[in-house]
């Protein structure tokens, strides 16, 4: 059930009108069968993993709480890392590595395959379960005691399968103290689902069009501005897409009752690659932050270690985004690019400096995140190489884009360059009727002109 | 409430902008004129100007591809006939888009002295593709739909899918027109360009127009055994035709068609009951080979039911026989230029007979 379909659209009207129609204590039951419904109408078997991983951490949070002893305490975290990474390694990296094995020992590259299908969402909800005991391990979140309560948290459809990863602070306060939604949550939360519907439909999956042709045929496509192209092309489908998910997920949870954390901030106006970090799927950064490159050492222990930290963040964070080397050297990419910048920068703040440079700096940042999408977009390693030999090295080629798809970027340029200094999407929904009616026609307008109705493009994000 | 009001109002600002932009002149003038829709607008238009241009002897044709003529031919016999012939046909067209041409075309019912209707037999013969179900009226007549419309015409088609595009397209016809305003907006200059030289070459290049002399001579069919052999130098294109139409397996009869064409020709004959305009049905030649009569089992011939209406003339089924000769078929389906150069006039002389003597006011 993908979140821009007619399917899910009747869902969404069915569990908002049976939620705001029930007393307000059946409220979360209603929430939890709907999540599960969503889930297994993908695939009903891994419902079990769902709940097993949900008793687990929540069992987990509870001794937490009870144990005092700091080596009882370790254990159970360890036991709940373990069960946690334990089946996202299994579902997710056992082939790879098999893989890898067999190479390493001369077998057939078979020799260990398992017919294993990755379970929807496994790594984000993993994610935000380890967050969950790791906090309460820390201190800084109590127990949640009531189990449902626990596992809606983890299943909760809005963000189940694709994020944003969701801290349990956030969400068990919207959870424990629930208040119906103010007329500005709602306002925020149509406009976020139409924005996010209109970036998905009309640019993201128009720009896959073109991407998908591209990667689906590199040798075919020879040519340095057809590379670029072809690259430009996923790179703003991939923000599209993510982003536009996330907004809808952020919009439906908000006509719910939940508030999110927001998980991009244009970053493709990032004057940095550190900067793109701080407006690129905020919410995986900042856990890889807090629970990876903190815990690591973070920047206390001198230059070295920091580039150290640094780069094992990011490889990780590469991994976890696929089973694949190509992966990792993007995660390796964006490591060495925040260590170089960190070598430059020193200790002064990110995003100072002369401003005029700026334009020069988000064009380098934009082309820097676009050589990193081919190692992302490629199929493998080979294809990357091909596709960079191209965009540095090709004959001239031709351009893939459509004049109508340069029109696209331009207005999402604009849109991002007004919304960077004005938050004026945030201010229309406040903004008198007509004028905020105006402005969702207008993304009603564009989703009717070049929303892509002809095809169904799978959320990038959902692979993961 | 709020939030209600809003929603409220930014689907009407939606139903405002695609009303501006596509149901008034503006886009629809400038749509491409290669694509389904600017074919048809073309067409009537070329045939509206045509009306302002002829006196009241104007005849006019309506089919598919398969009518195959030359007005041209057909007009250089007026002096004999007294009828002035246009075809307002579009490939790949039916009943039902002829049925919104037609009510463009003609608001009144009376402005043509006949409509004819060029179709592949009388009788009804099922095929494996269900009339219903083709798309591509939608985008014939899309320019042509009005809001009142929009039901009924969704309504029309059986698959629950394409009832839904079809809805959704005849109240907001942006969705139809998107790959065209996309690409008009890639050049707008371009496509203004090629629309003014369309508009100005159309009547003259279409009047004018001399099919191929490609043709099938040689081509020999064994019934019994259902196979073909085909005559040297025969395209690719020629040999599909062959065996995708002359040679299609019998599909099961289930009355379809008739059902189709009872919905659609009889509303056409119900806009021009009581009109003076006589409405013909002709057979067109069926082909370079006559497909053996009992191939498939036809239950019945709507179009022979419509001859009790007053206005409804019924030409005679063998009027062309004479032309469904392999060497006067470009592939299996279309006459090649001697073809078309004798069923034109024979298709004038067939009106005027049936018609009576013209009596131009």
């Amino acid at each position: 059930m993908l979140f821009n379909t007619t399917t899910f659209f009747i869902f969404l009207a069915v569990v908002l009108v049976l939620f705001y129609s029930s007393p307000r204590p059946w409220r979360k039951y209603i929430l939890l069968v709907a999540s599960y419904y969503f889930y297994a109408s993908w695939n009903p078997k891994f419902i079990a993993l769902l709940l097993t991983l949900t008793v687990i951490d929540y069992t987990a949070g509870m001794w937490l709480e009870k144990v005092s002893a700091a080596r009882a305490r370790k254990a159970v975290l360890i036991l709940s890392l373990t069960a946690n990474l334990g089946f996202l390694g299994f579902f997710k990296y056992y082939n790879f590595l098999g893989r890898n094995l067999a190479l390493l020992t001369g077998r057939p590259e078979n020799a260990f395959f398992l017919d294993i299908v990755l379970p929807l969402g496994i790594s984000f909800h993993t994610f935000q379960s380890i967050s969950y005991v790791v906090d309460v391990y820390r201190g800084q979140q109590k127990a949640v005691r009531n189990p449902i309560d626990y596992a809606l948290f983890i299943c909760f459809f809005p963000q189940l399968v694709a994020g944003p990863i969701v801290r349990a602070r956030y969400f068990f306060h919207d959870l424990l103290d629930w208040h119906s939604p103010s007329t500005d949550d709602v306002s925020r939360g149509l406009m976020l689902m139409t924005l996010g519907l209109t970036k998905k439909m009309a640019f993201a999956d128009q720009f896959a069009r073109i991407a998908n042709d591209y990667f689906g045929h590199v040798a075919a496509n020879p040519g340095m501005l057809t590379a670029w192209s072809g690259v430009f092309a996923f790179g703003l489908q991939i923000y599209f897409d993510f982003s536009g998910y996330t907004d809808m997920a952020i919009g439906m949870a908000l006509l719910l009752g939940f508030h999110f954390p927001v998980n991009f901030r244009r970053p493709y106006l990032a004057s940095s690659i550190t900067d793109f970090w701080r407006r690129w799927h905020i919410s995986l950064s900042t856990w890889l932050r807090d629970y990876l490159y903190i815990p690591l050492g973070g920047n206390r222990g001198g230059r070295w270690r920091t580039y150290r930290n640094l780069m094992l963040t990011m490889l990780l964070g590469g991994l976890w985004h696929g089973a694949s080397w190509n992966f990792v050297i993007w995660g390796g990419y964006q490591g060495a690019l925040l260590s170089v910048e960190r070598v430059f920068r020193g200790d002064r703040p990110v995003g100072e400096g002369r401003p005029w440079l700026y334009p020069l700096k988000a064009i380098v940042t934009f082309a820097l995140a676009l050589v990193g999408w081919v190692f992302f977009r490629s199929a493998n390693l080979t294809e990357s190489l091909a596709v960079l030999r191209q965009m540095f090295a090709g004959a001239p080629g031709h351009i893939l884009l459509e004049p109508w798809h340069w029109g696209l970027a331009g207005v999402s340029l604009v849109v991002a360059l007004g919304e960077e200094h004005s938050e004026w999407l945030e201010r229309l929904t406040k903004a008198p009727v007509l004028a905020y009616a105006s402005g969702l026609a207008v993304m009603f307008f564009f989703l009717e002109m070049f929303g892509a109705f002809d095809v169904a493009i799978p959320f990038i994000y959902f692979q993961f | 409430m709020r939030c209600g009001l809003v929603c409220l109002l930014a689907v009407l600002g939606l139903f405002g902008c695609d009303a501006l932009l596509f149901r008034t002149p503006i886009y629809p003038s400038y749509l491409e004129p290669d694509s389904s829709t600017g074919q048809f607008e073309l067409i009537l238009r070329r045939e509206q100007t045509a009306q302002t241009l002829n006196g009241d002897n104007l005849v006019a044709t309506l089919g598919n591809s398969r009518f195959a003529y030359a007005p041209r031919l057909s007009n250089e016999i007026t002096f004999r006939t007294g009828y002035a012939f246009r075809h307002a046909g579009v490939a790949g067209s039916d009943v039902r888009t002829w049925y919104y041409m037609l009510r463009d075309l003609d608001p009144a019912a009376s402005r043509y002295r006949a409509i004819v209707f060029g179709l592949d037999d009388f009788d009804d013969e099922d095929g494996l593709f269900d009339p219903n179900d083709d798309m591509r009226s939608l985008h014939y007549v899309i320019a042509r739909l009005r809001w009142s419309d929009a039901w009924d015409f969704a309504r029309s088609f059986d698959s629950r899918r394409l009832q839904f595009e079809a809805l959704r397209g005849a109240l907001l016809k942006g969705f139809v027109y998107q790959a065209d305003f996309r690409a008009f907006l890639s050049d707008p200059r371009k496509r203004i360009d090629y629309v003014q030289l369309c508009r100005r070459g159309y009547e003259s290049w279409t009047y004018d127009y001399v099919e191929t002399n490609n043709s099938l001579a040689g081509l020999e069919v064994d019934w019994s055994a259902w196979t073909a052999k085909y005559p040297p130098g025969t395209d690719q294109d020629q040999r599909d035709t062959i065996r995708n139409f002359l040679m299609r397996k019998p599909a099961p009869q289930i009355g379809r068609i008739a059902n189709y064409r009872r919905l659609w020709f009889g509303r056409i004959l119900d806009r021009y009951r009581g009109s003076r305009t006589r409405i013909i049905f002709i057979r067109l030649p069926r082909g370079p080979l006559p497909r053996p009569d009992d191939a498939a089992r036809k239950a019945s011939g709507s179009v022979l039911e419509f001859a009790a209406r007053p206005n409804v003339l019924l030409c005679d089924e063998h009027a062309f026989d004479s032309l469904e000769h392999p060497e006067l078929f470009r592939d299996a389906l279309h006459l090649n230029r001697d073809g078309i150069a004798r069923f034109s006039p024979m298709l004038a002389e067939k009106i005027r007979s049936m018609l009576g003597p013209s009596t131009q006011r």
